[in-house]
């Protein structure tokens, strides 16, 4: 026995215990039951519900479990007379004023509170008076709340405080008088606050969009992975009679604690969207005709064989399986063709390095153990909310440190200790610029350096970083999308090699590590392995206006770098399949064929997230229609073709064909010499915000109606603004290159000068160029 | 001996005309036949036939499709589907009892929090279809307000 | 008054005297054949009151005050429903059959005295061709259950011809003992070699071959507790399982025709036919003089009609082997025996049946 283990003993069974646990927690990991309202293992403790009271010998009351410290030779009853009667009364006084409204609530059958008092409470209350009633409030469209069965556990509250990082519930009022609401009048804006739902005990908070459509009991529960970021939260999809009806989180340590984000739990509502493409159609003479499949697949591949090889241009988004990407590359490939890309925001192909090309199989635990991030180019709080929970809890654990380069001072819920917000180009510099300013920098080489410009900020922030144990350099969304990506990527693996940090690269996307490892990207092949010919990337297929289009599960106008290089390539094309499981005006325009493919919880598949770990996960319910899953349409359009090598008889053999190919050894991309410049030009900057990321976000309705999703405008700060000779009030006109909007313009202050910053992927910024680059604004 | 007995016994059909004496008392017992519809056989207070669902005296129907006789039923007879009313309340869009599942258990009846889901008393009731015995929630409501 | 008769005295001189005959004689089957099927769809009727009074139920009584119609509205039922011919059936003998299990059931008729000189054809070989006639029946279900060209019709056939063929001899067996007592087959001299009171009718003498007849009878009827024919728990219905509507509806009227028709013979050759029970007994026979001869025939068929509604409520049917034992290892010995003795007797004289 190590010295800071001791032992205890609970109802004759003797436990063993690490110093300064709670006795909840022992209890918890023997197995031993002991009921609970307020403690929560993610939440700090509150022991302010009282149920948890167990009889410890030598103490003359009861202590509640969860705010008891293991002592050594303890001795603990949690099922003596003592406990037992006041977990009795505890309960009873916890029901005096809950109603009894089981059968019309929707925490019923899944309530901890229902569980709680039918294991440990009594059948009768001796209460006759009148119960209390609370008003609801209005949280916003994902939450419903019915106050009157809250029960003060406060679960909602120390989330937001210590999860969420931003307190939106707290309670007022003393005893009975107790509320517990938002203070004033205003909904819950977490982009977390679905984990809400979740903790509370009873029914005071639930699920708006589930509310009332369907009964705990009768969901048919299977597990799956979210599909809308690299973190691969793990969820439960719970489906009634083959229709969605809600998601919630599967408790993985390793990748999604207990939490996920409300984009994984909401977007499941777009899948009944009216949008859905529901039948393969073929446009003919101008006009749309629905076909069999046999019919489009046929028009698909004849359309398809008449293309030469390096006119045919295959884009999927970075949210597809695995499966979907190496069969969509072995068709391209058995074509004869490179022209396969799914880093479709990516602003910069000057270097194959970046985001998804490596693995970083600490990004998690790094975070979660880190004392000093570095963010380039990165919202993390929104971008990656999972992510932002870990350093969340690092900060809690034993403080953190705080360095941001951004275009904009994000606000982060984290005060940061330096803080450089400029353009990519300016961000470029001031990552430069710390970089140079660490020890044993003099032999990095960085074009366009001059030592002038490192200022004292730089060298400040080069202190904390090379002061700092275990540092991390996250390269996030901005940075990305910038036009400058190479360099600053490039540079934040120097700091990292430097530092001696952690570097994480980030980009949009589920499995973007999943596409580079099944090859579809233009210069890499199955398993990492350098293409012998490096085909086309994502923004060069649009700039050449190849011939024909190959899309999978992608939307150009809001997934796309450049939206307005891509529609005109697209319109221009001789023929355009589109694989989509949704549909839009605009696609009716430039396609030839569409094939219904299905969305998330409807395929089988497997994703790697940015960890490393390939999740499979299978189909939850039937796709909608006559979609079919991407793989079997490429495989069924393969055989169409006459190629080889596309006899799978099912998923698995897919599957395994993905994982062998991984087999090979995988060239490591070099870093480009970064490169600096000076520019005085007004910046665009952009990036799809949280809700505006892919297909699904963007059609749930509850998630657009949020204060975190972006209109489309030009967001400027009131300087920039002046110096722009912007009117108040009245909409201004954008041009980038060919392309030109008029937008309205809202002051934000928090943007550095010299941007503007402008929404990619939302209604209403599709005409224009690539999400950086230089832009003119001028008032009309 | 005894064969030879049994034999000649056997000849005198004793057995048989003790089982003609039977049937003969009985042909002139009085019978126990109930004339249906003129006559009806006593019913429990307790007895279980055709399912009504209930309102409340202002009109409201007291179901409010939390679904717990969906679960309890052992014959899997009942389909509810619910939605949220424009009210604010959780409503059955849909309640089906399937007649041709129902064993007449009770166990709806005795789940239910509102008292919505009744068995009547009423047991003169046909089908000359199978789709007949579909009984939809109107058609239950209607009988429960027959009833009422 | 008279002279309508007259008229139509006059009208039938006009007519032929071979057309006369036919006329005759087509009367005579009428008047024999109406109350005939009258008869059976009131013993319908009479086995299901009877047997649902002896299983404590009531019975028919819907149709009709206590039911009375219901034999009409079966009638109509049957009339009214459809014929199904198998496909695989050989039509023709499939609608013969019915006839041919159904005319022997009338013929049988012609010979039946209901009182002294009330007779069809009063013929001196009345037993004998009862006997044929009646034996004729037994292809009727032969070829229903080969035309049906179904395995449990066609069982039901066999099992039919084996037990009818079977019970003729024991029946045959107890005719001669009866034609032996009575010194003629004649059916109405049968019926007369029994005058006296009730103690002189051959019920009495003949106890054993009585009983014997009857449950041959029974047998012979295939009717319960001797139905393997049918057997609905075996083989559905037995050798009419194809038929349905007025095909079925034959087989059905042959069958309880049959049945009362053995109930005459019954009566006339072991009850006395028409005579009185009270002949010959001082006071009784002058208080029942005026009870003419058929009432007493029609009261004692109604006795042995009873008793086939009875046995069919009390008892559960045999098993085919036991049928085949009974008829053969013990029916056929007694009779032997019992002829013999009558035989004996009648050599004998024995008073006063036989002097």
């Amino acid at each position: 026995m190590s010295d800071d283990t001791l032992q205890i003993e609970v109802n004759g069974q003797t436990l063993e215990a690490r110093k300064g646990q709670r006795l909840i927690e022992v209890t918890d990991a023997a197995g031993i039951t002991v009921p609970r309202f307020c403690y929560h293992h993610k939440l700090p403790i509150a022991a302010n519900c009282r149920m948890c009271l167990v009889d410890v010998e030598k103490i003359p009351k009861p202590v509640p479990a969860c705010a008891t410290t293991v002592m050594d030779g303890m001795v603990v009853h949690t099922q003596s007379e003592r406990a037992l009667n006041a977990q009795r009364a505890v309960m009873e006084f916890l029901l005096i004023n809950h109603p009894l409204d089981c059968p019309v609530c929707d925490e019923g059958g899944e309530c901890d509170l229902q569980d709680t008092a039918l294991g440990f409470g009594q059948s009768e209350s001796a209460y006759v008076e009148n119960k209390r009633t609370v008003a609801s409030k209005d949280l916003g469209g994902l939450i419903a709340t019915e106050m009157t069965r809250c029960i003060h556990c406060t679960r909602c509250v120390r989330f937001g405080e210590e999860i969420g990082g931003i307190q939106e519930m707290g309670g007022t009022g003393r005893g009975e008088d107790m509320r517990i609401g938002t203070y004033v009048e205003r909904s819950v804006e977490s982009e977390l606050s679905g984990n809400m739902i979740d903790i509370c005990p009873v029914g005071a908070l639930t699920s708006k969009p589930f509310r009332f459509t369907a009964r705990s009991w009768e969901l048919k529960r299977q597990p799956s992975v979210a599909p809308h970021d690299c973190i691969g939260s793990n969820v439960e999809v719970h489906s009634v009679n083959g229709k969605v009806k809600r998601v919630v989180p599967i408790e993985n340590e390793a990748v999604n604690e207990v939490w996920i984000s409300d984009r994984d739990r909401f977007s499941y509502l777009a899948l009944g969207h009216q949008d859905r493409l529901q039948n393969p159609e073929i446009k003919e003479n101008g006009s749309w005709r629905q076909a069999t499949w046999e019919e489009a697949l046929s028009a698909a591949a004849e359309g398809l064989k008449q293309t030469a090889a390096d006119q045919l241009g295959v884009l999927a988004s970075p949210s597809q399986t695995n499966e979907d990407y190496f069969l969509l590359q072995q068709l391209v490939r058995g074509l004869g063709g490179n022209n396969i890309d799914h880093r479709l925001r990516q602003g910069d192909f000057s270097s194959n390095a970046g985001a998804g090309g490596q693995v970083n199989i600490n990004a998690i635990t790094a975070l979660q153990a880190t004392d000093l991030v570095v963010l380039v180019g990165s919202n993390l709080r929104k971008d990656q909310p999972l992510l932002w929970v870990r350093v969340r809890n690092a900060l809690r654990d034993h403080g953190i440190k705080l360095v941001v380069i951004n275009p904009k001072n994000y606000d982060l819920t984290i005060k940061a200790d330096a803080t450089f917000i400029g353009s990519p180009v300016q961000m470029a510099n001031d990552l430069a610029g710390i970089v140079k300013s660490l020890p044993d920098s003099a032999a990095l080489s960085i074009e366009g350096w001059q030592d002038s410009m490192a200022t004292d900020i730089h060298r400040q922030a080069a202190e904390l970083i090379s002061s700092a144990e275990k540092p991390v350099v996250v390269v996030g969304n901005q940075a990305y999308s910038s036009d400058n990506y190479a360099s600053l990527n490039s540079l934040a693996a120097m700091l990292a090699t430097q530092a001696g940090a952690e570097l994480i690269e980030l980009s949009y996307g589920a499995n973007s590590h999943g596409a580079f490892q099944a090859g579809a990207v233009a210069h890499g092949l199955p398993g990492g392995a350098e293409a012998s010919q490096p085909g086309l990337n994502a923004s060069a297929m649009f700039e050449q206006k190849l011939s024909s289009y190959l899309l999978l599960g992608i939307e150009p106008e809001h997934d796309c770098w450049n939206s307005s290089a891509a529609i005109n390539a697209l319109l221009a094309a001789d023929q355009v399949v589109v694989m989509n499981a949704f549909v839009t005006d605009t696609m009716r325009d430039y396609a030839d064929v569409l094939l219904p493919v299905a969305a998330f919880t409807e395929q089988s598949g497997s994703m790697v997230n940015l960890i490393g770990d390939m999740q499979r996960f299978r189909a939850n319910v039937k796709p909608l229609g006559e979609a079919r899953p991407a793989w079997k349409v490429l495989r069924v359009l393969g055989n169409h073709l006459e190629l080889d090598g596309f006899e799978y008889a099912d998923l698995k053999q897919v599957t395994e064909a993905f994982v062998k190919a991984q087999e090979v050894t995988a060239s490591v991309a070099t870093h480009i010499v970064p490169r600096l410049s000076e520019s005085q030009q007004l910046t665009r900057v952009a990036d799809a915000p949280i809700y505006a990321i892919d297909s699904l976000t963007r059609r749930t309705a509850p998630l657009q109606e949020r204060a975190d999703s972006v209109k489309a405008a030009v967001y400027i700060n009131q300087a920039t603004a002046t110096a722009q000779k912007l009117e108040a009030g009245k909409p201004v006109t954008v041009s980038q290159g060919k392309s030109s909007l008029s937008l309205d313009w809202v002051v934000d202050d928090l943007l550095s000068d010299q941007v503007v910053y402008i929404p990619a992927g939302v209604v209403g910024t599709e005409a224009l160029g690539s999400m950086v680059g230089p832009v003119t604004v001028t008032g009309s | 001996m005894s064969a030879a007995v049994k034999y000649l016994r056997s000849l005198l059909m004793l057995e048989l005309l003790a089982g003609l004496a039977l049937t003969l008392k009985h042909f002139f017992k009085p019978n126990i036949t109930v004339q249906f519809p003129e006559e009806q056989t006593p019913m429990s207070n307790r007895f279980r036939g055709l399912h009504a669902l209930r309102r409340y005296a202002n009109g409201e129907e007291r179901c409010i499709a939390c679904k717990l006789c969906e679960a309890v039923c052992p014959a899997l007879a009942i389909t509810i589907d619910s939605e949220e009313r424009d009210d604010g309340t959780r409503r059955a869009t849909r309640y089906d009892i399937d007649l041709s599942k129902c064993i007449y258990c009770g166990f709806c009846e005795e789940v239910c929090p509102v008292d919505s889901i009744v068995m009547t008393r009423h047991i003169n009731y046909h089908a000359e279809e199978r789709s007949e015995l579909l009984f939809d929630k109107a058609k239950l409501l209607a009988h429960g307000d027959a009833l009422e | 008054m008279d002279s309508l008769i007259n008229a139509a005295l006059s009208v039938w001189q006009l007519i032929p005297v071979a057309l006369q005959t036919v006329l005759v004689i087509l009367a005579q089957i009428f008047a024999i054949i109406i109350p005939l099927m009258l008869s059976v769809a009131y013993y319908t009727y009479a086995e299901r009151k009877v047997i649902g009074r002896m299983q404590v139920r009531v019975g028919p009584n819907r149709v009709g005050p206590f039911g009375l119609l219901q034999p009409i509205a079966d009638g109509v039922k049957l009339f009214f429903k459809e014929i199904v011919v198998p496909v695989k059936a050989n039509p023709i003998l499939f609608y013969l059959a019915p006839v041919m299990t159904i005319a022997p059931a009338m013929a049988a008729w012609a010979v039946v005295p209901f009182q002294e000189g009330v007779v069809v054809a009063d013929i001196n070989l009345g037993l004998l061709y009862v006997l044929a006639i009646t034996s004729m029946g037994v292809y009727g279900v032969i070829v229903a259950g080969w035309a049906s060209n179904s395995r449990y019709a066609f069982l039901g056939a066999m099992r039919s011809a084996a037990q009818i063929i079977s019970y003729e001899i024991a029946m045959g067996f107890a005719l001669i003992s009866v034609l032996l007592a009575a010194g003629s087959i004649n059916l109405t001299e049968i019926v007369l070699a029994q005058q006296g009171s009730a103690l002189h009718w051959f019920a009495l003498p003949l106890l054993p071959i009585f009983v014997i007849y009857f449950i041959s009878a029974v047998a012979e009827t295939n009717r319960a507790p001797f139905d393997v024919a049918e057997g609905e728990s075996e083989i559905v219905a037995g050798f009419h399982v194809e038929y349905s509507g007025m095909t079925f509806a034959v087989f059905f009227l042959a069958e309880y025709a049959n049945m009362i028709l053995i109930c005459t013979l019954t009566s006339l050759m072991f009850l006395g036919g028409w005579l009185s029970p009270f002949e010959g007994i001082p006071v009784l026979e002058g208080l029942f003089d005026w009870v003419p001869g058929f009432i007493w025939l029609f009261g004692k068929i109604l006795l042995i009609a009873f008793l086939f509604l009875w046995f069919r409520a009390t008892f559960p049917r045999y098993r085919y082997d036991q049928i085949m034992r009974l008829g053969w290892k013990v029916f056929i010995p007694i009779t032997i025996v019992w002829l013999v003795l009558v035989g004996a007797a009648v050599v004998a004289e024995l008073p006063w049946w036989f002097d």
